[in-house]
């Protein structure tokens, strides 16, 4: 306890520069082509709002290389109503969505009134038209807003714009730093820096707080950091080893890998009254646990079976399931959003690659071509993989969409980032 | 403060503190938590480390954490100052490959069973303290044959 106030090196700061910045490897089988129209302005309110707004959305739209762009100066028009909406003036340059909107004022305290139009020029009709009320200070969380929109109405599938992304950076040899970013990489902090690994991150579903292991006592341990205040507490669940933290989906417990005289099994843990539970009890290494998302079973690997394979267990009726026959190593699962299939780390011929496997068929799909693929994330809609690789000995991330199979990264530009793991949404 | 910790005494009033702070939390299995009572009695790590002229690792296979004969008469050697040391840190670890939670348990499982050999060579368990830290802390950054080899290994450090 003593060494806990004496060792730790504790900061909680805003960095403006981004460390990790999406670049677009191949995009989608099937890109639609999207016109983000500058928006119009009212007179009296600032020129560069109707452009900034506009190359705001543009930007988040085509962050995961999901959809290709009209270049400004390649339209036709400026349309900022509907009235001035020709569809020919898109169709003849192959356009498949147009984005137009205006900014009105409110009043003179800065306060504006956003509206924003999305056409289906194939189609010729208008599919979404809304109005948001915001100020001058929160234009990127507005063009937020109105990307999610955009994205749900086009693709069928939740926005995520505003979610964001937990992650661990090893500057150098011994400095480890627990990081979180917004998703497009800006707004990074450093929520903890330490001379010993960090491992682990998993987001709370309410987003206010992260657990992870630390070693900054001598082994492996568990914390939880409060976002806010940046308050961490040890979880002191005892054992030899404490690791591998994931919260259950309503927030009350973790399921998490405790070792006891060096066995480790799965075991849940209430936060509220600190009980733990075992559930797993096999001389076997049982880790790595995943909640499904109805919360009923949790995914886990264990290599009872003589190699890494992934099982699932009831949580009431303790009843197993073995998931993955095929290869040697099939490790790290994790549910889709959805529940009906999982994705993990699967080793074949010397290569771990990110795969995924629908519960009910034995087929396993690798989704990634490179060697030393893991700690794979999903995006709250289910279609996106941000993953942990390396090139020579730098650790970066990777990401596919599963739709289009567009690829992306996101490189560091100093040191090794390791164990991406995406936030819920908001609720 | 340091001072304090290295002394007996202070060893024995931080394993009172363990033992108190851990029957605060609820573990369902007493049994269990009378046995590991004292997870945050690292304390010693502040103290110096004895030095040896003795290689003081043992290498794995991928995925594996068998002790072969060369490994088990590598620790004989390394009996006598073992049996001198106050405490036994012994730290295991992976290569890159597969999975960083998984490769944190089977780190434990390689140190573990240095353990149990020292253990049956007369050596008291009570003394020995295992550690894991997975693939987390590897020697060479590499990713070839040769690193991996050399990264899959248990450390024996004396206290």
């Amino acid at each position: 306890m003593i060494k806990f106030f004496f060792m730790i090196v504790f900061l909680v700061s805003n960095h403006i520069f981004s460390i990790l910045e999406i670049e677009i490897l191949k995009g989608s089988d099937n890109l639609s082509k999207v016109a983000f129209v500058p928006f119009g302005i009212e007179s009296g309110i600032e020129e560069n709002y109707g452009i900034q707004i506009s190359r705001n959305i543009e930007k988040n739209m085509l962050l995961f290389g999901e959809f290709e762009n009209l270049a400004v100066n390649e339209m036709l028009s400026y349309p900022s109503s509907e009235n001035d909406f020709y569809y020919r003036d898109w169709k003849v340059l192959g356009v498949d969505y147009s984005v137009i909107g205006k900014i009105n004022s409110v009043n003179a305290l800065g306060n504006l009134n956003i509206s924003y139009s999305l056409f289906n020029i194939n189609r010729r009709i208008k599919i979404l038209e809304g109005e948001i009320l915001g100020s001058e200070d929160n234009i990127e969380d507005i063009s937020k807003i109105i990307s999610n929109r955009i994205y749900e109405k086009i693709t069928g599938l939740r926005g995520i714009f505003d979610t964001k992304l937990a992650y661990v950076v090893n500057s150098d040899a011994n400095t480890y730093q627990m990081c979180i970013s917004d998703i497009d990489g800006k707004n990074e902090q450093i929520l903890f820096s330490s001379k010993a690994p960090i491992m682990s991150p998993d987001w709370s579903p309410d987003r206010k707080k992260i657990a992870y292991v630390s070693f900054e006592n001598g082994l492996a341990e568990i914390f939880i950091q409060d976002l806010q205040s940046g308050e961490r507490d040890s979880i002191q669940a005892l054992g030899m080893t404490n690791s591998a933290p994931v919260w259950s989906p309503d927030g009350k417990s973790l399921a998490l890998v405790v070792s006891f005289s060096g066995n480790p099994d799965i075991f849940l843990y209430s936060i509220r009254n600190k009980r733990l539970v075992r559930l797993t009890n096999h001389y076997g290494i049982d880790t790595e646990p995943s909640w499904s998302p109805d919360s009923k079973k949790i995914i886990f690997t264990s290599d009872r079976s003589g190699s890494p394979q992934l099982y699932e267990i009831n949580t009431k009726s303790k009843r197993k399931k073995r998931l993955t026959r095929d290869g040697n190593y099939n490790a790290r699962g994790r549910y889709f959003p959805d529940g009906k299939s999982i994705f993990f780390v699967h080793g074949n011929n010397g290569n771990f690659q990110i795969a995924t496997k629908k519960l009910s068929s034995r087929y396993i799909e690798t989704l990634t071509s490179t060697s030393l693929d893991e700690s794979p994330t999903i995006s709250p809609n289910g279609n996106i993989i941000i993953y942990a690789t390396k090139d020579g000995s730098n650790g970066y991330l990777g990401g596919i969409t599963l739709d289009g199979k567009a690829r992306f990264s996101l490189p560091v530009k100093n040191g090794s980032v390791r164990e991406p793991a995406w936030s819920p949404l908001l609720k | 403060m340091r001072r304090l910790f290295m002394e007996p005494i202070g060893i024995f009033i931080l394993a009172m503190l363990c033992q108190v702070y851990s029957c605060a939390s609820n573990v369902s299995d007493s049994v269990e938590r009378m046995q590991y009572a004292s997870v945050a009695g690292e304390e010693y790590l502040l103290g110096d480390k004895l030095e040896t002229n003795l290689d003081d690792k043992v290498y794995f296979d991928f995925d594996k954490s068998i002790l072969d004969a060369e490994d088990k008469s590598l620790l004989e050697q390394y009996l006598p100052e073992i049996k001198k040391a106050k405490i036994v840190r012994l730290e295991g670890h992976c290569d890159e490959r597969g999975t960083r939670e998984y490769n944190l348990a089977l780190g434990e499982r390689r140190a573990l069973e240095v353990r149990d050999f020292l253990v049956v060579k007369g050596v008291s368990g009570k003394k020995i303290r295992v550690v894991s830290f997975g693939e987390e802390k590897p020697l060479k950054s590499a990713s070839n044959e040769k690193a991996w080899a050399e990264n899959r290994r248990v450390e024996i450090s004396l206290y």
